[in-house]
């Protein structure tokens, strides 16, 4: 699918290549830098496929050629040809999407709503106040009980003077007269169904955001989202999730910033958990996945460890969630997990992370903070990092600090290491792996040791004491014997003489550890294996056509059998045929 | 009425050092106080004089079990307090001294109880809350309360046995409160010292074992070797090698562990090909 992402989206996506966290605000995405490209993604991926549902659908007649070329290709459209005016070309667009809602509400197909979602990131660079403002306006009849609904959005637009029905807002005079006729006439065919309702509503809230109006898109999302809650329609699921994302993504940007314990993501923890707790109900899979992450992000940013660690016990995460919100809930269980110093488990988790993020430079944010906390969990555990990550080009500036971080652990240079942390402090403390960090000292120091033990047969206390910067000759000395202890080393201590002999280093085939390596990556194997046996796809009733495709083969099998035994085909013309072969 | 009794208990819990059963009857009839005032547990309307009196209760009581060391009443303290320490300032003044305090103690009872999990999230807890106040994370460490159980983990962890034991000796220790754990903590570091040992040196004379562990005495030595099964032959200690600890413990059984675990796995890896061809 990915491959038909319309030619525009990596451009738009290119500026948060370089970009850090900061520039991330300026999108819809979410501050911290994984999230904000995730979620690119998320949108990104954009397959707007050239919808053929615009004919047959109950979208305004008059544009309906225009909305197909829009959706065929909205790029070309846009540069080649002049003649459509962009407003209109992005109302059309907007209008289109209308279509596919209305085809998900009688077909009871959620594609056809996750299709009009992915096309908001292609619209969003084009929206303005007005053009929303026109499209609400025509869309919704004066007369009728959903009225209320649309002056609510109009509100938060800031375009309240625009009245609905027929008359578009003042600035569109140009094209005012056909889009009065359609106003016209859907009103008269029928009452707006709740989901372009709330899919206007998401527009609106994209705007607001990328307008920085995050006060009033908090005000406005908070009130849609009791609207939200208040529905009960499966076609609304995919459409809720978003509004809860963009409901979380405003509480965060509201001052007091999060770290703080009054900032409003604290507040709507209640809505939040009740809207996981029905979609729980409902077997709601979208919004039970996004609220879960939200949750959990929100968690994190203040630090309720705790609750973040109960909320993944006492929730199940929907097996069959996209794949985006698994990467991010993987992440966020990973860091969690790599807190409560289960590094195993951490590193289990951030490592698929990092492989479901997408590989698109989209998602390269994403990609680098799970990348980032990876590696830090992988020398917590005492491995070091494959060298390759570092030389991929997207990531070796982001990952250097981390760079000069391993190849400190590695040699078992404690000063190296400490200046390290000293000259990128800021660095880490910004991707929050500062505190992770610091517990890395004593790996250091055991890898230090290691290391003598490896030079030296025998050495003065004295020595590991000077060469690794440690306090005192005991502390040396107790700091080696639990390095013995704890098999880093084999080695004993002579304490009167006060040095350390290290042993004849064994062979290590004679141990069982080749045999687990082999174990290890045989089960690797596997296990790929299963899963790409699970992961195969397979078209419904294909197995019948190749059912019938096999019994017709074997029926002119026989057939030729038969004219060979009746001696109609020449043997020799086939022995001919086959050399040719 | 009620705010004032609470007043005049408080400034009795803080004045004498009363027994525990004293403090705790004292603080019984605050809390009650405290129910009648509305105030137990923070709400929006409660006035802030009344929040300050109710988080000194708690840190009162907090104290007082720690020095009674009833770790699940302070325990039960701690999370009282958590809801009046994220109100905002301007609700509620902080401060930071008692607060630190009770953390400390907090994050050290659970170092000594070995809940490590609970210990770093705490900890990352106080980075982040320090980050949000603008610091850079020195002042964690450098506080007396909270740099103390931080060193002391980060000692247990590499190994510097010796750091701790003059931490908790030479008036290192912040205040009385944290003295009370000192007991558990040399029991910990002396028995990790012990099983280090026993891997790291052949032998020891009686004397350096003493400094070892910091023991009082040589008498005090031999009873601890007993207890761990060690030999004491002509002033030292003999221990026992670890090859005599693996046969005596499951020598033969290893043995046989592998080569099942060998049969096992080849016997996993023939199945799961067959069900690929």
């Amino acid at each position: 699918m990915p491959g038909k992402t319309p030619d525009k989206e990596p451009v738009e996506n290119g500026g948060y290549r370089g970009g850090k966290d900061i520039d991330m605000k300026d999108s819809d995405l979410k501050p911290k830098g994984q999230k904000s490209a995730k979620e690119g993604d998320d949108e990104m991926t954009v397959v707007v496929p050239p919808s053929k549902a615009t004919k047959q659908s109950s979208a305004p007649p008059p544009n309906d050629a225009d909305g197909d070329v829009a959706m065929d290709d909205p790029s070309k459209a846009e540069d080649g040809e002049v003649k459509v005016d962009p407003i209109v070309q992005t109302i059309n667009d907007i209008k289109s999407n209308f279509a596919l809602l209305d085809r998900a509400v009688a077909l009871f197909d959620a594609r056809f709503t996750l299709r009009a979602l992915r096309s908001i990131s292609s619209i969003r660079k084009r929206l303005t106040p007005d053009i929303l403002a026109q499209v609400i306006s025509e869309t919704f009849p004066s007369s009728s009980s959903s009225s209320q609904i649309a002056k609510q959005l109009l509100l938060a637009i800031g375009r309240p003077g625009v009245s609905l029905g027929r008359q578009p807002g003042p600035e569109m005079e140009v094209d005012s007269e056909p889009k009065a006729k359609n106003g016209a006439a859907k009103k008269e065919i029928k009452e707006v169904i709740p989901e372009i309702d709330i899919f206007l509503a998401i527009l609106t809230q994209v705007l607001l955001h990328d307008s920085k109006q995050f006060q009033l898109g908090f005000e406005f999302s908070r009130y849609l989202v009791a609207r939200v809650q208040s529905l009960n329609r499966r076609t609304l699921d995919s459409l809720s999730a978003k509004v809860y994302f963009y409901y979380s993504l405003f509480a965060e940007q509201i001052g007091p910033l999060p770290p703080s314990p009054q900032s409003p993501i604290v507040s709507i923890r209640p809505t939040l958990l009740a809207a996981l707790r029905t979609a729980v109900l409902r077997k709601d899979i979208d919004t039970q996945s996004s609220v879960i992450v939200l949750l959990l992000r929100s968690y994190l940013l203040t630090s309720h460890i705790a609750q973040a660690d109960l909320l993944v016990s006492h929730t199940q995460f929907p097996e069959n969630a996209a794949n985006n919100q698994v990467a991010r809930f993987l992440y966020y269980l990973g860091r969690t997990r790599a807190i409560q110093l289960r590094y195993t488990e951490a590193h289990e988790h951030l490592t698929a992370a990092t492989r479901k993020a997408p590989s698109s430079a989209c998602a390269l944010g994403f990609s680098q903070t799970a990348t980032k906390l990876l590696l830090v969990v992988e020398l917590l555990m005492g491995d070091i990092p494959d060298r390759a990550t570092f030389r991929q080009p997207t990531m070796e500036a982001a990952l250097h600090p981390y760079f000069l971080l391993v190849q400190a652990v590695r040699v078992g240079n404690l000063e190296d290491f400490e200046i390290t942390i000293a000259d990128h402090a800021d660095t880490f403390r910004r991707d929050g792996t500062y505190s992770l960090i610091l517990r890395l000292r004593q790996n250091v120091i055991k890898t230090g040791i290691r290391m003598m033990s490896l030079s030296y047969s025998r050495i003065s206390l004295r020595d590991i004491c000077i060469r690794l910067h440690l306090g005192s000759e005991e502390s040396a000395e107790y700091i080696v014997a639990k390095a013995i202890r704890d098999g880093v080393i084999e080695a004993t201590l002579d304490r009167e003489r006060g040095f350390m002999k290290s042993k004849e280093v064994g062979d290590v085939y004679a141990t069982r550890e080749p045999g687990e390596a082999f174990h290890d990556r045989i089960r690797a194997c596997l296990a790929l294996h299963d899963e790409s046996v699970k992961a195969m796809r397979f078209p419904m009733n294909q197995h019948r056509l190749e059912l019938k495709n096999a019994q017709e083969a074997r029926e002119r099998e026989r057939e030729m059998a038969k004219e060979i035994q009746d001696g109609d085909l020449d043997e020799d013309d086939l022995g001919g045929e086959f050399e040719g072969m | 009425m009620a705010d004032r009794q609470l007043t005049q208990i408080l400034s009795q819990l803080k004045s004498s050092s009363l027994s525990y059963a004293d403090a705790s009857s004292l603080l019984s009839k605050a809390k009650l106080l405290l129910l009648q005032l509305n105030a137990l547990t923070p709400s929006e309307t409660t006035p802030t004089p009344l929040l300050l009196l109710a988080r000194e209760t708690y840190e009162q009581g907090a104290l007082a079990s720690i020095r009674a060391k009833n770790p699940d009443a302070f325990t039960r303290y701690v999370s009282q307090l958590t809801g009046f320490y994220e109100l905002p300032a301007s609700v509620l003044p902080p401060n930071a001294g008692e607060r630190n305090k009770v953390t400390g103690l907090y994050l050290l009872l659970l170092l000594t109880q070995g809940r490590y999990a609970e210990f770093h999230s705490e900890l990352e807890a106080l980075t982040t809350r320090d980050a949000a106040a603008g610091g850079n994370g020195a002042s964690i460490e450098g506080d007396r309360y909270l740099g103390y159980p931080i060193r002391l983990e980060r000692w247990l962890m590499e190994g510097s046995y010796d750091r701790v034991w003059k931490a908790m000796k030479k008036g290192e220790v912040p205040c009385e409160e944290y003295g009370v754990f000192s007991e558990i903590l040399t029991f910990q570091i002396r028995s990790e010292i012990a099983s280090s040992s026993e891997r790291a040196y052949p032998s020891l004379p009686l004397s350096s074992t003493k400094s070892l562990l910091f023991l009082e005495s040589e008498g005090a030595v031999v009873e601890f070797a007993r207890s761990r099964n060690w030999t004491v032959k002509d002033g030292r200690i003999i221990f026992p090698t670890a090859a005599e600890v693996a046969a005596g413990v499951d020598g033969g059984e290893q043995e046989k562990e592998v080569s099942q675990m060998i049969i096992e796995n080849a016997l996993g890896y023939a199945r799961e090909l067959e069900t690929i061809v």
